[in-house]
């Protein structure tokens, strides 16, 4: 579970740093699994998937492309056909698309390392057992 | 070399003139010998103008700049540095500015943006990855900074980042700064350079990846970075909690922290208007530029009194200083409307404040009267203040004169009030006695864009260490700190890194994340890299040679050179510059005319 403190976030996107970087060696912020929503002056909060229960986007999509896996979805790129129906019934608006393949990239936990969490120094994104 | 990495290896030149814009290649010699940001900057500006050049005019040039470490995952990489001709100064100006925009710029796929030429109307640049367009901006002219901020995210979405001007910098106002996310290229003017080339503003969006050379040892090396920021509490100490105002008290305390207009040291307000005070009663929440720990912007909020509803993101401790100390003024929630109102109209806090407290004591010995105002301008009135910094700011009535710096102020008001104007080559200067710290007075004499404290900073080896490592009212080993300090600061300027963040980290971990991020095996070295901060030292230095400054320039306004400290730690003294100037120059290889010598520019390969 995902918990979000969002009053102690800074704005600073550390974690969509640290999530490109462990994704795929670059900064891009477009490529990370979560993002920073800012509303200046003094909201910022980042978002990420929630790790619904019952995840509407592994529902939402025909293809059989999203399973669930260790609570977190997992895209099969080969059945994906980039419908984005996923980022449609994600009620958080936390799943983002790969600028360059335009394929969905629901965050997968880091396989359970959550480099967002582990480099937020406000402590803002909180992993829950 | 094709391959960049750290760097883009592209630049793109808009010229307003024409409409057209091109892109280029980052020359492998500019990277290597002039690293990035100022660097850049300096080998630019210096190539590209003739001496002479009106700031104002279209022959002008503005150069964005970003560094090796800018828009990478290293503290505090947030940096960007805009260099062109000052209009302020009429010298050499590099002025940089944290927040978003150059992560933004990189990911664009540029390094550096060039601004060329004037636009026959108001436009606004932008540029979304490889796509620029010179957009009219008719509709947008007159409008504030924080209009515009909002309008261009609105239409073209809130990652866009942007910066822009306000009324003063259309004005052509020489105290006029870019604003970009609420942050500021504020000294030197600018906004007002920008305003002359009819650019209202530039709103970047990419997703390129910036790619590291090795990213592993990057990351790793990165880990031991945090670990160090938080050993010396950079992360969730004094500068979490205080920000830029951590260390107000004790400033205050070394009677350097300067009094209605350098007239006194000891601010009889400072009961409330302390850092303590700050965070209890006006900080709301800390904010952070792109990748810092450390978050040492706050936003703030006056939740009673008079200015109750005011807030900002602010205010810093020179703003404090340029609004409390400086106009005698100890109403916090005053201090929070200044910098609103300052970052609204888009004009440099330091140079207002400053002014506003030259203003006030030319008022208060009759050299300006009412009728000129428009009303009563007394030191410690808070509500003239800020009157006076909403004319400052739009350029009308009084503030059309003053909006030009104390320099020029100073000679149109004449009566002797250029004692008093305390500017540096006609930049105002902040918040730091000089005579109560010798090594400032030095550092804001020779500082390349004139007085600042950000080329190089002996407060705290010579007064805030515990350990007081320096004597502050002695000369003596003060011009080889400020001159080594001037040529790190110069690296860190050309890096990407944000000064007050890279301070808490060394050198020995910069050169480490610049190696790993480009590859280039100089880079690696703290010897080389510092021989690079010399270079652009004297580049900016020859700029201004050329322009005719020399040793003349290189001086201090006359109060503190000849009127004793009235009171404080300090009293009794005067900045005793004549004797760090000398020794100072010879270090640098400059004759004592302070122009380098041949030998010096061989040597450092200009």
């Amino acid at each position: 579970m995902i918990k979000i403190n969002n009053k102690s976030c800074t704005g600073c996107r550390i974690c969509e740093i640290v999530c490109s970087m462990h994704h795929n060696r670059v900064v891009n912020s477009g490529k990370a699994r979560v993002r920073v929503v800012t509303k200046w002056p003094w909201e910022d909060t980042p978002n990420l998937c929630r790790q619904c229960p019952k995840p509407k986007c592994v529902g939402s999509c025909s293809k059989g492309a999203l399973t669930i896996t260790a609570g977190h979805p997992v895209l099969d790129a080969g059945r994906c056909d980039k419908c984005l129906s996923c980022v449609e019934a994600c009620p958080y608006d936390a799943i983002f698309t790969d600028p360059e393949s335009g394929l969905p990239i629901p965050c997968d936990t880091c396989d359970g390392e959550y480099n967002c969490s582990q480099w937020c120094p406000n402590k803002v994104i909180e992993v829950i057992d | 070399m094709n391959d960049y990495y750290g760097y883009t290896g592209k630049t793109l030149t808009v010229n307003l003139t024409t409409g057209t814009w091109m892109t280029g290649i980052l020359p492998q010699e500019l990277a290597v010998n002039f690293l990035g940001g100022k660097g850049f900057g300096a080998q630019i500006l210096f190539d590209r103008l003739n001496s002479g050049v009106d700031p104002l005019s279209q022959e002008n040039i503005m150069v964005f700049a970003t560094g090796p470490l800018t828009g990478t995952p290293a503290p505090g990489s947030s940096r960007t540095v805009m260099s062109t001709k000052s209009p302020l100064t009429g010298l050499w100006l590099d002025s940089n500015c944290g927040g978003f925009f150059g992560p933004e710029l990189k990911q664009a796929g540029f390094d550096i943006l060039i601004i060329e030429g004037r636009a026959p109307e108001p436009v606004y640049i932008l540029i979304e990855n490889d796509r620029v367009e010179i957009r009219p901006a008719g509709d947008l002219w007159g409008q504030d900074t924080f209009k515009i901020t909002e309008k261009l995210k609105a239409r073209h979405g809130s990652r866009h980042m942007t910066a822009c001007i306000g009324p003063a910098g259309e004005k052509m106002a020489p105290i006029a700064g870019i604003v970009s996310e609420y942050r500021t290229f504020a000294r030197g003017g600018g906004g007002a350079v920008m305003g002359s080339k009819n650019l209202k503003a530039i709103a970047v969006k990419g997703n390129k990846d910036i790619k590291l050379n090795d990213p592993d040892i990057f990351m790793r090396v990165l880990k031991e970075v945090y670990d160090r920021l938080r050993t010396v509490s950079a992360i969730g100490g004094g500068r979490t909690r205080y920000g830029t105002n951590v260390i107000l008290s004790s400033v205050n305390e070394a009677g350097i922290h300067p009094v209605r207009n350098f007239q006194k040291a000891v601010f009889d307000g400072r009961g409330r208007i302390n850092e303590k005070e700050l965070a209890e009663k006006y900080y709301v929440k800390n904010r952070a530029c792109f990748s810092c720990p450390i978050s040492c912007s706050k936003a703030s909020k006056v939740a009673a009194g008079k200015y109750e509803g005011s807030f900002n993101e602010g205010p810093e401790y020179e703003n404090v200083w340029a609004f409390g100390a400086q106009c005698g003024n100890s109403e916090m929630g005053a201090i929070i409307q200044a910098e609103y109102l300052c970052d609204k109209y888009g004009i440099d806090s330091i140079s207002a404040g400053n002014i506003t407290g030259f203003a006030m004591e030319c008022f208060e010995k009759g050299l300006i009267t009412e009728k000129e105002i428009g009303f009563s301008l007394k030191f410690g009135d808070d509500e003239a203040m800020l009157k006076f910094v909403e004319l400052l700011g739009r350029r009308e009535g009084i503030g059309e004169l003053f909006s030009n710096g104390v320099a020029s102020a100073a000679e149109e008001i004449g009566k002797g009030s250029g004692y008093f104007a305390i500017h540096v080559k006609g930049m105002e200067l902040p918040a730091y006695d000089p005579r109560g710290v010798q090594g400032m007075g030095l550092a804001y004499a020779t500082s390349d864009r004139g007085g600042c404290h950000l080329r190089a900073f002996s407060v705290g080896a010579e007064v805030l260490s515990p350990a007081g490592k320096m004597d502050p009212l002695g000369t003596d080993k003060k011009a080889e700190f400020i001159k080594n300090n001037q040529d790190l600061f110069a690296v860190i300027d050309s890096s990407g890194l944000c000064l007050f963040a890279a301070s808490s980290m060394s050198l020995e971990f910069i050169v480490k994340l610049m190696e790993a991020a480009t590859g280039i095996k100089d880079f690696g070295s703290t010897e080389e890299v510092m021989k690079i901060g010399e270079r652009v030292y004297n580049q900016t230095r020859m700029f201004n040679v050329r322009e005719g400054a020399d040793r003349r320039l290189d001086t201090l306004p006359g109060r503190l050179l000849s009127e004793a400290m009235p009171d404080g730690p300090a009293q009794g003294h005067v900045v005793q510059l004549e004797p760090m100037l000398n020794e100072y120059y010879q270090l640098r290889g400059w004759d004592q005319k302070g122009i380098p010598d041949s030998a010096t520019l061989e040597r450092l390969k200009i």
